[in-house]
């Protein structure tokens, strides 16, 4: 029988859905067809979310075709969320990059210049900059969308070469609270354990995620789970009713910010009733209240008394009750293994160290750590988040391989490794996200090089700072694939650089897993992958500052053609001699480990053969982790080898509840919180440019709780404008049971100068961490009109 | 045309029932489904925004948890979009803004 190509693409599209449930249909891939087929299947990560998903990227006659998941990928098991599935048809979109764009001035028009003007352009801003206002008049903001080949070369050019730590990223928007907290409470960034803890646990505790929409598959993990095993606890800790709160048991909806009373309330239950794992705190736990300082289980336990269930549930307003509080304690201390996941809700808080601390309090008091099926997981918003920015030198304190910037034998690990003089990394951290724009407001950074990521939409408060890099104080170059708003109005270069899969690299997922994409296709005409830009401007910085050490810090990567061997290069400086001994140790993983893995490689992995089964799925643990063996200071099975806590313990830590940095008043008398729709991805750049996308979600909307649009006569649809004391927006009113009453919510992805609700969020930032405050700031709302026809917006 | 596979959960004891509205949508073919309640569908649409409309039929059956996207063929779109002959545009936009026109 002759098989139609419909035929052929039936059967493979059943067949891939097939392998998931390890099923068999009554016909096979090894079919004439399929021999036949001159579909080439590419392997790499997505690029939207960080859950890390495995896919493939079918590509016919050199465009990108069609695409399918990897069932044997430990990430994602091969499923995957719309978002993934489509993300490839922007790569032919009209709208991408391909000519540097210039102009001197901000109001002027953009010329099209070559790319030979554009780097000296860029390399003669920076170098003057420096040589007139010194190093730190110079800064760079990555993204944890950059490839950890790009972030680590940024980085290497900027502290090695030019001299400065100014060097940032927009993880310090999403994640540095996570890393303070998992430094502060483990001793090292990043979770011990990983996704594999969903298909063990009993009590999933989510807290502060929205994680049906902003991690698809992870939530697909968890439904599954929950499916198979109906006894298995979902318990939803969150103010606003979302996706995810479908599949919980209880769900626990309180008053915003208030979450820190409900975690003390836990471990307050947890002790009282005596569920806490005396043995575990006996033998690798000691309490902290404060920098320093030390304390005793019976000095925490009295700093409890204030959170008895009773207490906290008049605390936390909202429907949470004193029993459901004890339910909760007891499910969460005493299953077989508690897994505990959030992100932004207590990440994007002033309290947010704080915050995490509190969660991880529970897991060491109860020992629902480092055994299957438990965990303290903080899930990461984006794909590069961890592997690019946290672990290879992307934030302002941080060097390469987990390095604190102020420790010298650090730094010079580092300079010797680079063959760099003793020195030449300044032993000052830079200024972290919002300094750093604040000096640019000031006029202070002189020279600005920003990578794929959109400030002028993702700062909080940002028509402030957007003021600042409107001006021509601060000469910005931007390197992305499309127009976002930042090079509409921040730019004075824009250089087009090569999307996913027309470059390649690594992303390291939230679990510590480093997964390679290899190029599947060419960029369009004209845009280059940014370590080719970065190598040819640091060579030019090198001539136009007449300083060999620059040289120096591009000598290994000469001459490598850039779509293989100079990122090649890149990863293998970083693994093999910046990762080797540290915690994140990635030595055993070079590209020719990671290509013949289906997912990737968990760090630690010291050796080859250790990387290819995986690597690490639970760190600190003798037997699972290489390091736990290697650097055990006793007998005992726990091993916390973590450079931050030079006991060797895990710390609970004494952390009260404290409010958001702006509560609602009689003037502005709602909570507002922000989040990510499912559809879209951060500021809507790419996914904006995809039909299907744009129009299951085409704008923003504010959703209000049923009662309190009663009470102001607002209507589903109709407009309402949204105030704090920072910004306004206008957008059509969604009324549903979803936020508390009290409190209204927006999606952050809309572009339209209306629904940009970064003009309303605040810009308080944890003292910690430097992160800001995007979940609660204090507004108030009016009905301005009935419902309008809207137009979506994309620039 | 445009093909794409799915894993369709529901509830296992409704399995026969949302196979049976499944394959009354029509462009739905079931290749088969598991004990619990896991089902290979295949779905065979015109365009891409027709397959978006059969899978909000999907999503919105009664009995249907997830609809899960497993592998995605749009060769004749993808084509006509290198080639400029489709834009994937849904909207109408204005050109570039002035500040990102190119002179
Ligand atoms: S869950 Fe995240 S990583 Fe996975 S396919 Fe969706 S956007 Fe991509």
């Amino acid at each position: 029988m002759v098989q139609t190509r419909r035929d052929f693409l039936k059967r493979t599209a059943a067949l891939s859905a097939a392998s998931y449930l390890g099923m068999l249909l009554p016909f096979n891939s090894a079919g004439e067809a399929l021999a036949a087929d001159d579909t080439v299947w590419h392997r790499g990560s997505c690029r939207l979310c960080g859950t890390g998903c495995r896919l493939e990227l079918g590509v016919k006659n050199g465009l990108p075709t069609a695409l399918r998941g990897v069932p044997e990928s430990r990430t994602n098991m091969g499923f995957l969320c719309m978002k993934g599935m489509l993300f490839w048809k922007v790569m032919n979109h009209t709208d991408r990059l391909t000519t540097p764009l210039y102009r001197a001035k901000k109001s002027d028009k953009f010329k099209k210049i070559s790319w030979d003007e554009a780097m000296n352009i860029a390399a003669d801003k920076f170098a003057g900059a420096v040589k007139e206002h010194g190093p730190n008049s110079v800064a760079y903001y990555g993204s944890g969308q950059a490839l950890t080949e790009e972030t680590y070369f940024f980085q290497k050019i900027f502290r090695g070469g030019l001299q400065t730590n100014n060097v940032e990223g927009n993880p310090r928007l999403c994640m540095a609270s996570a890393t303070a907290g998992y430094m502060t409470s483990f001793g090292a960034d990043e979770p011990i354990g990983g996704y594999a803890d969903i298909e063990k646990a009993d009590c999933i505790f989510i807290i502060g995620s929205n994680m049906a929409e902003a991690h698809p598959v992870i939530f697909r993990r968890v439904m599954r789970r929950k499916l198979d095993n109906p006894k298995v606890t979902v318990i939803n800790a969150d103010p606003r009713i979302s996706l995810t709160s479908r599949i919980a048991d209880i769900h626990l909806q309180f008053n915003p910010g208030t979450d820190l009373a409900l975690l003390n309330a836990l471990a307050y239950v947890i002790i009282d009733e005596k569920l806490h794992n005396e043995q575990f705190i006996k033998d690798y736990v000691a309490f902290k209240k404060g920098k320093e300082e030390s304390c005793d289980f019976e000095e925490y336990k009295k700093s409890l008394a204030d959170y008895t269930p009773e207490k906290a549930a008049t605390i936390m307003g909202g429907k949470v009750t004193a029993d459901q509080i004890r339910e909760v304690a007891r499910k969460f201390a005493t299953s077989k293994g508690t897994l505990s996941m959030w992100t932004m809700g207590l990440n994007q808080r002033k309290q947010g160290v704080w915050a995490n601390n509190l969660i991880h309090n529970l897991h060491i008091l109860t020992g629902q750590l480092l055994k299957e099926g438990a965990d303290s997981l903080s899930l990461t918003g984006q794909p590069n988040a961890c592997g690019g920015v946290r672990e290879a030198g992307g934030l302002c304190h941080i060097l390469p391989g987990h390095r604190p910037i102020e420790k010298e034998p650090l730094r010079n690990q580092v300079e010797e490794a680079w063959g760099v003089p003793k020195g030449r990394i300044p032993a000052e951290p830079g200024l972290h996200t919002m300094a750093m724009f604040t000096a640019v407001n000031e006029g202070k950074i002189k020279a600005m090089w920003i990578n794929c990521t959109s400030p002028v939409q993702s700062l909080p408060n940002c028509d402030l700072y957007n003021k600042g890099m409107a001006k021509d104080d601060t000469f910005i170059v931007c390197t992305d694939i499309f127009p976002t708003k930042t090079t509409e109005l921040a730019a004075n270069l824009v250089l087009p650089t090569a999307f996913h899969f027309e470059k390649t690299g690594v992303y390291g997922c939230t679990e510590r897993r480093s997964q390679i994409t290899r190029k599947a296709i060419n960029p369009p005409k004209g845009a280059r992958p940014e370590v080719e830009i970065i190598r040819d401007w640091a060579a030019l910085l090198a001539k136009k500052l007449n300083d060999p050490v620059i040289t120096q810090c591009i000598k290994p990567f000469e001459g490598l053609e850039p779509e293989y061997a100079l990122p090649k290069a890149i990863w293998d400086e970083y693994s093999q001699k910046l990762t080797k001994g540290r915690d994140n140790d990635l030595s055993g993983a070079p590209y020719e480990v990671l290509e013949g893995m289906f997912d990737g490689v968990q760090w630690p992995a010291p050796t080859a053969e250790y990387a290819k089964t995986g690597g690490t799925v639970k760190k600190f643990v003798r037997g699972m982790d290489p390091l736990a063996e290697k650097l055990k200071t006793d007998d005992k099975p726990y091993q916390f080898y973590g450079a931050a806590h030079p006991d060797h313990k895990l710390w609970v830590w004494l952390r009260p509840q404290a409010n958001p940095a702006e509560m609602p008043d009689a003037d502005y008398p709602f909570y507002l919180s922000t989040g990510r729709i499912i559809d879209h991805w951060h500021t809507m750049s790419i996914t904006g440019r995809i039909p299907e996308l744009l129009r299951a979600n085409p704008y923003a909307y504010i959703e209000i709780n049923p009662k309190d649009a009663t009470r102001l006569g607002i209507k589903p649809g109709d407009m309402v404008e949204i105030t704090s004391r920072r910004g306004t927006n206008i957008m059509p009113a969604k009324v549903y049971e979803g936020p508390i009453e009290g409190m209204v919510f927006a999606y952050w992805h809309d572009q339209h100068p209306d629904r940009m609700i970064n003009k309303v969020t605040i810009d308080a930032i944890d003292p910690g961490s430097k992160q800001p405050e995007f979940k609660i700031c204090a507004c108030k709302i009016k009905k301005v009109s009935g419902p309008q026809a809207l137009k979506p917006y994309i620039t | 045309m445009v093909i794409a596979g799915f894993v369709v959960q529901c509830q296992p004891q409704s399995q026969q029932d949302t196979v049976a509205a499944l394959e009354a949508i029509g462009q739905v073919e079931v290749f088969g489904a598991d004990e619990k309640g896991n089902i290979v569908t295949v779905v065979d649409a015109e365009s891409s925004a027709d397959l978006e409309k059969i899978v909000k039929r999907m999503e919105k059956l009664e009995q249907v948890l997830t609809v899960g996207l497993t592998y995605l063929n749009m060769e004749d779109e993808a084509e006509k979009i290198a080639l400029g002959e489709l834009s994937p545009d849904p909207f109408p936009r204005k050109p570039l803004k002035k500040a990102t026109m190119t002179t």
